[in-house]
């Protein structure tokens, strides 16, 4: 494998790569602004420039010093190159653009959100001077609305032109375009036509600056109070990687987790600023018969006998579980066991997903590569319900087909699992009409709730851990952000206890349990680990 | 050293009441065309080893050899085109104008050459938006050649039809900047571009792409008559051939005159300008700003392409010579030069777009009268940590301002040493400024 020195430390890369690149993937940090792996190079910030020696291609032993600054971002790595980011030419540079970059920027941290996962401050402490010696007037630049969840502040901005590149080669849309000329310039968008394609929030994220920040985010959190915490999208059936990142139990935002095969760097604006649901609108008591409320013990024990007396009174095959592909999959491995071992002939049912349109599909308008896909299926668990119903195998069906059963009385009670975001409730209410013995587990009320016989509260995605299956088959586990809501809990340990199972319910053991009973794919699937976000900073005392 | 008489120009007489514009049959009755006959009749290869011999460097400002450049195509990579030139936006710089005011026939015909020596599909005349009169001159004179089959033929022994275009730019000085001008030639911003790939590989529309000056492309027709040798006659062994100077400034006679490379700019004011008006030489700009200034004691200096070396200056440029007098202001000199760089500044790489506005900044604060001791040494820095320095940004831009700042305070250091004073002898009125 070609290996590269860099500052004295080797480093090895694997095929065609620009040296930036090839330091980044090897955790070699060289600054950087315009420079983005997902998008295309242009050189322009300059504050990657580096001296560099390469053998000559005659003699290896020789080495040829590159008389000029190189850009790393856009000169390819070389077996046997020597990089000096550190050396009295590169530092001198990186001082002086951080330098020219700071002469115009407002130096507002205190009141930017940006502070704190800022490029601009980061390499000002680490590249920069203490010190201004700029004595004219700074440029004024205003800020402007640009669209529905992205505000510009001119002013702060650094011309990088990641996010007029992003909307070029990613979304295809190119709402924003740099006007004017020199130090005059700004990014806008042009009128009458706002930065609103599907996938506008990433501009947020790509800006190394306070320039484009989120309108959905704007003053109400310090970014250094938050803890991300790597998830798995709860709303479309892509699994795109995320993170969510809260405080004090509390969601603020959602980012984007790199995953080369699925999301690359970018998520839709429909998984960014969906998550509003875990916060608003939720049910935390525990009702029996619409009115009296009851503790939890009480609550499995009347769930259990719900099913029982239904099995005791009409027979095997008289109750059904419907289950949502918003559950993760051990939940509902759980919870179909749990009603099988009730009765052997239970159906299981799947609340279908909602499916809006198509697949949307983006595209580089110049290369015509692929560059995002917003799935038309919006759950996150598809696959992994049906493969649930399918490793039970005996009685199942559609939700549609469960209307006739249910009319025909042969049925006795049914525990359902909603949806936690609105959408396919009128389905399943529909279906279940006339049904008494309903017991309904539900993160939010809903008319399904207003008139089931049990209504037990349950947690949502960011509550609780466990496995999502995308569209293509691909297992992902995801982590618990923020604890549950008080008097919720999640499905899985509903059913947990119910299966009379010991201890506290973990996803690992539903995992184990699955693997040892016949699905083995899930048995080693583990929690990605909570990264730590890049310390760009080396500190030194001063 | 053997100059005997105007070639570009032997058209276009001294006496402006004789001058007229030459159209096709004029062209053709003055000798035109017969060098585009003789090339049909020669090898391509031939035409390009010709060029090589000539010795002919690039008359756009950078010097590079025509004909070497014309080598870097890539064999066997069609369709190639052809980018002319002709956004000259460098101050002081009209030489291009001149010529073509009077006689667009020889660009066409250089064109017409080049195109065949390289087997061109497409060539693209890059005007520069101000010059609507010329574009309109260009515009009728293509459509005379069209007439006449200089262009829409196919080179002989191929496939390839040869075109040619006016396009006309929107007055931006980037544009002419070479990438810059091909980024502006395919609709987009005239940002220019990082290489590699260099145009000759992936130029215009991606495709492999020669850019000449039109000076450059108007010797050619001359080279074809007379031969390579002919040609180093004129001029000194690294700069051979004859040159457009453009005169202007403090001379009594301001304009376009032609000569041979390596004279001395004395020689160029006082025999062809009418010496210098109003007052004593004391400082000039060899050819165009971003080539910086030649000091009192460089009155003698020979331009050609090897001034730069010879007299710290960044090169010959564009041969437009702006001459200065002794009354000359350098200071409010220098602060216009840097307006028009931060003016002009494409604001692409971050040295350039923020270095050139700072100096104006600064510069403007000195000629108002509040210039402090620190800001020369300033000035100095920004000429090395913004363009100085090899590689810190993509284009020339920033080192045409580094050059012009940094030769004009080298050179005379006392007239902005004089301007500075420090906060606390200015007083009350300086205090307030920062």
């Amino acid at each position: 494998m070609p290996t590269m020195e860099v500052d004295g430390k080797k480093i090895t890369f694997e095929g065609k790569k620009m040296i930036l690149q090839a330091c980044l993937d090897a955790g070699v940090e060289l600054p950087h602004y315009c420079y983005h792996s997902g998008l295309s190079v242009v050189a322009s910030c300059r504050i990657c420039l580096v001296e560099a020696e390469h053998p000559n291609p005659k003699d290896p032993t020789q080495m040829i010093k590159i008389p000029k600054l190189i850009p790393s971002c856009q000169t390819p790595a070389m077996d046997g190159m020597k990089v000096y980011s550190k050396s009295p030419k590169a530092a001198a540079n990186q001082k002086a653009v951080m330098e020219f970059l700071l002469i115009n920027h407002p130096l507002d941290c205190p009141v930017c959100d940006q502070a704190g996962e800022c490029s601009l401050q980061d390499y000002s402490y680490k590249y920069g001077r203490a010190e201004s010696r700029f004595e004219e007037d700074k440029a004024k630049k205003p800020k402007k609305d640009i669209g529905p969840h992205v505000l510009l502040y001119s002013d702060r901005c650094i011309m990088c032109t990641r996010c007029v590149r992003f909307t070029h080669e990613i979304s295809g849309t190119g709402e924003l375009a740099v006007f004017g000329r020199g130090h005059k310039e700004e990014i806008n968008v042009f009128q009458g036509r706002p930065l609103d394609n599907p996938l506008s929030g990433n501009v947020v994220d790509i800006c190394p600056v306070g320039a484009l920040l989120d309108k959905d985010m704007l003053f109400t959190q310090r970014v250094w109070f938050l803890k991300s915490t790597p998830s798995i999208s709860p709303f479309s059936s892509g699994g795109e990687n995320i993170f969510i990142e809260h405080n004090q139990g509390r969601i603020y935002r959602i980012k984007p987790r790199f995953n080369a095969e699925i999301n690359k760097w970018w998520i839709s604006d429909e998984i960014r600023y969906g998550w509003k649901f875990v916060h608003e609108n939720r049910l935390s008591k525990l009702v029996v018969g619409g009115r009296e409320e009851i503790a939890w013990e009480t609550a499995e024990a009347h769930l259990d006998g719900m099913m029982r007396k239904a099995v005791a009174e009409k027979g095997p095959g008289s109750t059904a579980l419907v289950l949502s592909a918003f559950d993760t999959t051990e939940e509902m491995y759980l919870a179909a066991k749990w009603i099988r071992s009730i009765d052997r002939q239970a159906w299981l049912v799947l609340n279908p997903p909602r499916v809006e349109g198509t697949d949307q599909t983006f595209k580089n308008p110049v290369t015509g590569a692929v560059t995002y896909v917003i799935r038309a299926e919006k759950a996150p668990n598809r696959r992994g319900a049906e493969k649930i119903i399918s490793h039970f195998s005996g009685n199942t069906c559609e939700l549609s087909d469960l209307a006739a059963k249910v009319a025909g009385g042969a049925f006795g009670a049914a525990a359902v699992v909603l949806d936690p975001v609105p959408g396919t409730d009128r389905a399943v209410e529909t279906a279940l009409t006339g049904l008494e013995n309903l017991a309904v587990l539900s993160s939010r009320p809903t008319a399904t709730t207003g008139r089931a016989a049990l209504t037990l509260p349950v947690c949502t995605w960011a509550e609780k851990s466990g496995v999502f299956e995308n569209y293509a088959g691909r297992i992902q586990a995801f982590d618990r952000a923020i604890e549950p809501l008080e008097n919720t809990r999640c499905s899985g340990a509903i059913f947990w206890s119910l299966l009379g199972e010991s201890g506290t319910y973990r996803s690992q053991d539903g995992r184990i349990m699955m693997g040892r009973e016949g699905l083995p794919d899930y048995a080693g699937v583990t929690v990605p680990k909570r990264e730590k976000k890049i310390q760009l900073m080396e500190f030194s005392p001063l | 050293m053997a100059y005997a008489g105007p070639v570009l120009l032997k058209r276009i007489p001294d006496d402006p009441a004789q001058r007229k514009l030459y159209r096709y049959a004029d062209y053709i009755a003055t000798g035109g065309y017969a060098s585009l006959k003789k090339v049909l009749a020669m090898l391509p290869e031939d035409v390009i080893k010709l060029v090589v011999d000539s010795g002919l460097r690039g008359r756009g400002g950078a010097g590079f050899p025509c004909g070497t450049k014309w080598t870097f195509l890539p064999k066997d990579l069609f369709p190639r085109y052809l980018a002319v030139n002709f956004d000259e936006s460098e101050p002081g710089t009209f030489k291009d104008r001149y010529l073509i005011d009077h006689d667009p026939h020889i660009l066409l015909e250089g064109i017409a050459i080049a195109a065949f020596a390289n087997k061109i599909s497409t060539s693209y005349i890059y005007i520069r938006g101000e010059y609507h009169h010329e574009a309109k001159l260009l515009e009728a004179a293509l459509a005379e050649a069209y007439e006449h089959g200089i262009f829409g033929q196919k080179h002989p022994g191929t496939d390839i039809v040869s075109h040619c275009y006016v396009h006309r730019g929107a007055g931006a000085y980037i544009c002419g900047e070479e990438t810059g001008l091909l980024e502006s030639l395919e609709g987009k911003r005239g940002w220019p571009r990082i290489k590699p790939p260099f145009p000759a590989v992936a130029g215009a529309f991606a495709k492999p792409t020669i850019i000449n000056n039109v000076e450059t492309l108007a010797c050619l027709p001359a080279i074809v008559e007379h031969g390579a040798a002919w040609f180093k006659t004129m001029g000194t062994p690294s700069s051979s051939g004859p040159k457009l100077f453009g005169v202007s400034g403090h001379v009594n006679k301001p304009g376009v005159f032609e000569e041979e490379l390596g004279i001395k700019m004395s020689t160029l004011i006082e025999k062809y300008a009418g010496g210098v008006k109003g007052g004593k030489y004391r400082a000039a700009i060899p050819g165009g700003v971003s080539m910086g200034v030649l000091g009192t004691d460089q009155y003698n200096a020979e331009l050609d392409f090897d001034i730069g070396r010879k007299y710290n200056v960044l090169g010959l440029g564009t041969a437009g010579v702006i001459v200065m007098n002794d009354k000359t202001d350098l200071v409010v000199m220098l602060r216009n030069i840097v307006r028009f760089f931060a003016h002009e500044s494409c604001g692409q790489c971050t040295p350039c777009r923020e270095g050139t506005a700072w100096m104006h900044k600064i510069l403007n604060r000195i000629v108002d009268g509040f210039g402090q001791p620190q800001d020369f040494d300033m000035l100095a820095e920004l000429c090395l940590t913004m363009g100085a320095m090899p590689g810190t940004t993509i284009c020339g831009l920033a080192d045409g301002a580094n050059w012009a700042v940094k030769t004009f305070l080298q050179k005379f250091p006392e007239d902005f040493k004089s301007r500075l004073k420090s906060r606390q002898v200015q007083g009350v009125a300086g205090a307030g400024v920062a």
